[in-house]
């Protein structure tokens, strides 16, 4: 009885003196997939020797996490796939300015306007069609989706989704709240079950022919390409022409949290992340558009600039995510 | 001397109740910041179909946990068929895989070039589409796969238990089986099968894996994404409360039927033999036992291999796996420890007093597991920020959170085993001179150490499995199986998330031998 109180005591305070951090590395809360960090990051340590630790999960739940630890926390950076995510810690005050030095290296439209984050890789809101499906032909805009003859051809993420609530924000200040609402309806009325937890799952169905057009980001039709060459699918870039709004675009990007300790070594990472070789890395392993200048994507996907892009700066997806969440909720989008 | 020692124990017992309450104060302070105005929005925008959603699936999973589980603990308790031993193991081998994983084997599964799916396309054609689970049957059919076994283990145990002279009397007075099985077996049984089904409940109530992977809006879900989509902590807050009454109402109920029921058997009653059985009565037990565990471990086990197999091939299994691994194993034997030594003077206080205040206590301290994982992480984090600061950071926080979410489990499996302490043992031992702790050591601790396993089982494989308050609250770095399922699922890295899951289901097989020994003790 006695060793085993004793065990305990002893265990207890081996837990609690254990993981802290090492005063020489980096914490990065990353809310991006491992496999598309840990290369960028792995050569980043080769390089300046500097340790960094990745904590892995939801944006949002980090988020919340960093919001809530206040000046306790661990993390020195925070790293969404979400504009929306990363400028709502904006705005909560979680993160610093990012020197100008080394944010004005990306353009203004991609980074927050006080630097507190700076966007790393963009993702373009695109169809996914099956070339096989002649319904499928004459769709060329995101609210041809809301069109009734595509009733049940239609295929997309649940509304909860970050890139869905981000798409949708692009659109509402693009085209305008009412005409937002009604797609949304239109949607709604023609989804008929097809709404999928992952946007992968919409390329593979409709590349199994089940559904005619799928609204996803344009890395996982080339994620399913890589694997399945010969899918019958096809991208098509919507709202193009002289009167289109353009594609909705969304950025993953890095912020230094307020209550870091290790600003330089922070800075140091951010600064290799927008150089040429930081960001081809970053960009490349998920077929995104690297957002420095100059720094073509992989030649898989359609060059940055042949296409139109919806003119939304990025800080907006955070500043109007809320009148989103309400609008889709008033509609009730599944 | 008596009273001291019940103040001893009482106020042990109070302390920790205390304690796991911080979540449900943290709730209760912060939804009192809501206005009226943001109240009334809440109720009429929300909550009815949050009600209507997490009422029906309790319902809707209660009822087909409670056909699986009873009718095969019957089977296996009554009829001595081939194969009986194996069958007790195989209705609880579904308690090593967590909802998420069930919820996610089963959609890849149900997609048309999944295993199901192309089956029915071979079946049906093009003519009938596979059905769509993401819908409330889709939910209550994995929870239920997940969560039967609960009924199963308590109405298994209470069969194997009960004795035969009632049944034989009931018989000689000339009832039918029918009529001895629903006015005899069923009410005898009924305190352990409540007690199953409360389990199963309270997991559906704060299920966040399963609802979340299949976007079923429960409570939990909801609140999550209030938390984290909204930063409305608030409006969260509120639901949560809602949500704690709620569940409180259905375990002062379930007690409230279970207090009037209070039997002492006769141990010098004669056991049940078991029923021979005919080659046909074999087949079809087999059959009906076959198909649950086919759904509800042969096909995910088969899943979680071939994946794994394929990870093994492709060689992406790396020395990281074994830490997450050996983080799982050391938190969950913690917290399985810790959650033992804390429930343990709630029951035993309970089981003295018996009183409205003791019962009290008990429910109180069954709000960690009715509160969305989420909420317990957060209440946890402000909670050791505001008073605890050095804490913070470190295991124990984790720990912390995991003991309150799990001491119900802990606290209701040792509190239905001291039942079986009649007044008289204890009488006994007091009379033959021995101290308080004395009898607590040499004649309490011995008598109930088989619910005391079972409760530390329990707890370690739910800890194990533990998944919304981890992801919150782990230390910077520190990845359990769990976590790692959740991130490469979500990201639709089957081939990691596998081997995870796999882990997971080796990782319990022992602490299940265990248990399973103990259950054999009184089946033998």
């Amino acid at each position: 009885m006695k060793l085993a109180v004793r065990t305990l005591l002893v265990s207890s305070l081996l837990i609690i003196t254990q993981f802290a951090q090492a005063a020489d590395s980096l914490v990065v809360f990353s809310g991006r997939s491992d496999k598309f960090v840990k290369p960028v990051i792995n050569e980043f340590s080769k390089q300046t020797g500097i340790k960094v630790v990745l904590h892995t999960g939801k944006s949002t739940a980090l988020l919340n996490k960093l919001n809530v630890e206040g000046e306790r926390t661990d993390a020195d950076l925070f790293l969404s796939n979400d504009a929306g995510t990363l400028q709502k810690g904006s705005e909560l005050g979680l993160f610093m300015e990012t020197p100008s030095a080394i944010a004005s290296q990306i353009s203004p439209n991609y980074r927050a306007k006080d630097n507190t984050w700076v966007g790393l890789s963009a993702r373009a809101r695109v169809l996914v069609i099956n070339k096989n499906n002649p319904l499928a032909k004459s769709v060329t805009s995101v609210f041809d989706l809301a069109d009734p003859k595509l009733k049940g051809q239609l295929g997309i993420t649940n509304s909860t989704n970050e890139s869905f609530i981000a798409g949708t924000t692009v659109y509402m200040l693009a085209a305008g709240k009412d005409k937002t609402k009604n797609w949304l309806q239109g949607m709604k009325d023609n989804v008929d079950g097809n709404v999928f937890n992952k946007h992968g799952k919409i390329v593979k169905t409709v590349a199994a022919g089940k559904l005619a057009v799928g609204l996803v980001n344009h890395y996982y039709i080339y994620r399913h390409l890589d694997e399945h060459p010969d899918a019958p699918i096809a991208i098509v870039l919507p709202d193009q022409g002289k009167d289109g709004m353009g594609v909705a675009w969304n950025v993953a990007g890095i912020a230094i949290t307020k209550h870091s300790k290790k600003r330089e070594l922070a800075e140091k990472l951010i600064n290799f992340l927008v150089s040429s070789d930081g960001q081809k890395m970053f960009a490349e392993t998920n077929h995104e558009y690297p957002t420095r200048e100059g720094v073509p994507a992989s030649a898989k996907v359609p060059a940055a600039g042949s296409f139109k892009v919806a003119d939304v700066p990025m800080y907006k997806l955070g500043t109007q995510r809320n009148e989103t969440i309400d609008l889709i909720e008033a509609v009730g989008m599944p | 001397m008596i009273n001291r020692t019940f103040g001893a124990l009482g106020n042990s017992a109070l302390a920790v109740v205390l304690f796991a309450a911080v979540p449900l104060w943290f709730v209760i302070s912060k939804s009192s910041e809501l206005g009226l105005q943001q109240w009334q929005l809440l109720w009429t925008s929300r909550l009815p179909d949050l009600l209507w959603n997490t009422l029906s699936l309790a319902i809707l999973v209660a009822i087909s946990c409670f056909i699986l589980g009873v009718s095969a603990a019957w089977w296996i308790a009554r009829f001595d068929f081939p194969g009986r031993r194996y069958a007790v193991w195989l209705m609880v081998l579904p308690l090593t895989i967590p909802t998420y994983v069930f919820a996610h084997i089963y959609t890849t599964l149900f997609e048309s070039d999944g295993w199901i799916g192309r089956v029915w396309i071979n079946i049906f054609g093009d003519s009938i589409a596979i059905p769509d689970i993401y819908n409330i049957f889709g939910v209550t059919l994995i929870l239920s796969l997940a969560g039967f076994s609960y009924v199963f283990l308590m109405a298994h145990s209470a069969l194997s238990v009960s004795t035969q002279t009632m049944e034989e009397a009931a018989r000689i007075q000339g009832a039918s089986k029918w009529q001895v099985f629903t006015r005899i077996n069923l009410p005898l049984l009924r305190p352990a099968i409540a007690a199953g089904l409360a389990v199963v409940i309270l997991h559906v109530l704060s299920d966040f894996g399963a609802v979340s992977m299949l976007h079923y809006q429960t409570f939990t879900l909801s609140i999550y994404l209030q938390m984290s989509g909204r930063f409305d902590y608030e409006s969260a807050a509120g639901l949560s409360l809602i949500l704690v009454l709620l569940s409180l109402t259905f375990l002062v109920l379930e007690r409230f039927f279970r207090a009037r029921q209070r039997y002492y058997t006769n141990r010098q009653s004669r056991k049940h033999l078991l029923k021979p059985v005919t080659p046909l009565v074999t087949a079809l037990i087999w059959s009906w036992l076959g198909l649950i565990t086919l759904l509800a471990f042969v096909l995910p086990l088969a899943w979680m291999i071939s994946w794994s197999w394929d990870a093994w091939m492709a060689d992406v299994i790396s020395s990281e796996f074994w830490s997450y691994a050996y983080n799982s194993l050391l938190l969950a034997v913690l917290c399985a420890t810790f959650a033992i030594a804390c429930g343990l003077p709630i029951a035993l206080f309970n089981n003295r007093q018996r009183s409205r205040y003791s019962s009290a206590l008990i429910q109180v301290s069954s709000v960690g597991f009715v509160l969305p994982g989420p909420v317990v992480a957060l209440g946890i984090i402000t909670f050791i920020l505001s008073m605890l600061p050095f804490l913070y950071g470190g295991l124990l926080a984790l720990l912390i959170a995991l003991v309150i979410r799990f001491l119900p489990l802990s606290v209701q499996s040792q509190d239905a085993s001291m039942q079986q302490l009649t007044p008289s043992i204890e009488q006994a031992g007091r009379i033959l001179g021995a101290t308080p702790l004395e009898n607590l050591k040499r004649v309490i601790l011995p008598m109930i150490s088989g619910g005391i396993a079972s409760a530390w089982v329990l707890v370690f494989i739910d800890t194990l499995k533990e998944l919304p308050a981890t992801l919150i609250l782990r230390p910077t770095g520190f990845d359990t199986l769990p976590v790692r399922i959740w991130i490469e699922a979500s990201e639709e890295m089957l081939e990691l998330a596998a081997p995870a899951a796999l882990m997971l289901v080796i990782g319990t097989l022992p602490v299940l031998w265990i248990m399973m020994k103990n259950e054999r003790k009184y089946t033998t």
